[in-house]
């Protein structure tokens, strides 16, 4: 098989998902009465028309790049952790209640406090998972998704009673100090330093994932467990660092969303970027380019949605089945495409 | 006191008792299903309407049941065919059809969260005179048929399992693919039938949880006991029995914490103890697995 087909197959299977899920939401859209090209232009013009769009769409992407990276970091070693979005509900309780408690400490010294505290609690929640699979070979998927649960449980109790805002009707905790406030990029939009900060991780995994022993061996062990022991990697460990630098990156997220863009934290703070992470690092195949790119998309999708509501009506819930579709179809083989890359039964 | 908190929790159990059977029979066949809720959703939505529209909570009970089919049905090619991978699959399925049922809901009859058409007929309830004032078996009067349904199918499962040649085709599918296939069977055909099996079940439990206890639908209706059901078919491993154990446990947390809420006990913390028990389970089984492979993880 020579490079330039394979990289061409490669692209269109990350492109075909989005494809099939446009072909969706615009089934959806034309049997509820919409036109479905009209809708899909407005999105397009309300997600890149100008500067302002363009910063309210990387907003958006900001949590959704180091979902998608969370969810890269583990799928690249072979482990299968969907409770980024757990960790980031964690991650941002932790930042929150630092922010607020220590209004007197500076932001150079309390932004990386209270960004360490998320990157702590993600890396801790996920500890459990990932030694149950490394040195007992049980099943990730169950106990990362149940532990999202049981997070957001916890964390809607704690902003229901102990850590509630006095005088507050919703359950959120009290906001953070100005000081733990992330800069604004371009006021009066809401694009914050928290996107160069994901960004710049992103790239980082980037380097860390080609160039650096680490990154091979990661790589390796993703590809094949029995191979990476034979030649001498130690794979408890090499599993167990995956899933708790996942954790600690879902962590950051949260604790980026509540510093840079929410400002305290609210239950149920987040709609879904967790399993959104999920399609982003499927979508872009673990690759760190391929993640900025399908959180950018995703992240206009999103923005797009908020504003299309405002302006037509069409529900927002159309970014729902579309990012839905692209999950699903994003793991599909389209073998009948492809007849070379799939021969197993 | 005791009759109604036991009927309560009977009510509670059922849709987790009805998902977790057809989630159980789907594992059974070598697929773990995390769609259950979608299936679950989609079923309550599609009741209420029928239900409205025609008057008939028979009618409604089937339409939920064959649109909870259908989308376990496209679930499952998307997984069997297309080689994709069941858990994404599942995940995905929750999300989209979450976002079509409300966007169905706004687009199509305006209404925003909670969808509540005037006559709507509930599932009836089953008096047994003969019960009432009866300690613990008054618990047992003014069912719906779905409960009653869902309970006799925990036998009739594991006698089907056991016993009939459908059951061990299944078992078969899910244990030994190649096995399957090399006697002329179609593993996929079959793994397809009993993913079907979960999206009828689940569409049941949509029905119960609309036409049978509210009468209205509200999207967040399934709240999650679509994910219960994964954790009581994780909790009952290879038994249909200890599943329905586990749904049973659940749904008595459910009704549990439905009447603690306001004494202090917080009702989120409560929620959380079904994900908690199916950790502590599969730590279990991992430890004991370990003792059994005497120290080795072949992973």
């Amino acid at each position: 098989m020579n490079a330039p087909p394979a990289r061409l197959g490669k692209a269109a299977a990350a492109v075909l998902p989005f494809a099939l899920a446009l072909g969706i939401g615009a089934l959806a859209l034309a049997i509820t009465g919409h036109e479905p090209a009209a809708v899909y232009r407005l999105m397009l013009e309300e997600a890149f028309g100008g500067e302002r769009r363009i910063a309210a769409t990387l907003t958006e992407a900001t949590p959704l790049l180091l979902t998608g990276l969370a969810a890269a970091i583990a799928f690249r070693a072979g482990v299968f952790n969907v409770g980024a979005e757990g960790c980031f509900y964690l991650g941002g309780m932790a930042a929150a209640v630092l922010g607020y408690t220590l209004p007197t400490w500076s932001g150079p010294a309390l932004i990386p406090l209270a960004l360490a505290a998320a990157a702590l609690s993600g890396g801790a929640w996920l500890l459990a998972p990932g030694l149950l699979r490394a040195r007992l070979g049980v099943d990730e998927v169950v106990t990362t998704l149940m532990l999202n649960f049981i997070a957001i449980g916890l964390t809607s109790w704690l902003v229901d009673g102990p850590l509630l805002a006095r005088g507050s009707a919703n359950s959120a905790t009290p906001q953070i100090a100005e000081a733990a406030e992330l800069p604004r990029l371009l006021p009066p939009t809401t694009l914050h330093l928290g996107f160069l900060i994901s960004l710049a991780l992103v790239a980082a995994y980037g380097a860390w994932s080609r160039f650096s022993a680490g990154g091979l061996e990661s790589k390796l062990v993703g590809l094949n467990p029995r191979f990476s022991r034979a030649v001498g990697v130690d794979l408890a460990r090499a599993i167990l660092g995956a899933m708790i630098a996942s954790g600690i990156v879902a962590g950051v997220a949260g604790g980026i969303h509540v510093l840079g863009l929410v400002h305290r934290f609210v239950a149920g703070f987040s709609p879904g970027y967790g399993f959104t992470g999920v399609a982003i690092a499927l979508l872009a195949r673990n690759s760190a380019i391929g993640v900025a790119v399908a959180a950018v998309l995703f992240g206009a999708l999103s923005s797009a949605g908020a504003n299309i509501q405002l302006f037509s009506n069409v529900p927002i819930e159309i970014v729902e089945i579309l990012q839905g579709a692209v999950m699903i179809f994003a793991v599909a083989q389209f073998s009948f495409a492809w007849p070379r890359l799939k021969t197993a039964p | 006191m005791i009759n109604l908190f036991l009927h309560a929790a009977l009510l509670t159990t059922t849709p987790i008792l009805l998902a977790g059977i057809g989630g159980f029979v789907n594992r059974m066949g070598g697929l773990v299903n995390l769609g259950l809720e979608s299936m679950m959703l989609a079923g309550a939505l599609v009741a209420v309407e029928v239900s409205g529209a025609t008057g008939s909570a028979l009618l409604a009970t089937l339409a939920a049941a064959a649109v909870g089919a259908a989308i376990g049905l496209l679930m499952s090619l998307v997984v069997t065919r297309l080689g994709a991978n069941e858990i994404i699959v599942g995940l995905g399925f929750t999300v989209a059809v979450a976002g079509l049922a409300r966007f169905i809901l706004k687009s199509v009859y305006g209404a925003s969260g909670t969808y509540n058409p005037p006559g709507v007929a509930m599932l009836p309830r089953l008096d047994l005179p003969f019960l009432d004032g009866a300690p613990i078996l008054g618990a047992f009067s003014r069912l719906d048929p779905l409960t009653w349904l869902a309970w006799a199918l925990v036998p009739a499962v594991a006698f089907a399992l056991a016993r009939t040649r459908w059951g061990v085709r299944l078992r078969a599918t899910g244990a030994a693919e190649a096995t399957v296939r090399s006697v002329g069977l179609q593993p996929l055909v079959i793994r397809d039938g009993s993913t079907v099996f979960a999206g009828l079940l689940s569409g049941l439990a949509g029905a119960h949880l609309s036409i049978g206890i509210v009468g209205l639908f509200n999207e967040g209706i399934a709240g999650g006991r679509g994910f219960i059901a994964l954790a009581a078919f994780y909790f009952g491993r290879t038994s249909v029995a200890r599943t329905a154990l586990g749904a049973l446990l659940f749904g008595v947390f459910d009704a549990a914490q439905i009447r603690l809420q306001g004494r202090g006990v917080p009702a989120e913390i409560v929620q959380t103890l079904p994900y908690v028990i199916v950790i502590l389970v599969l730590t279990a089984l991992g430890f004991a697995e370990r003792r059994a492979t005497s120290g080795r993880v072949l992973r």
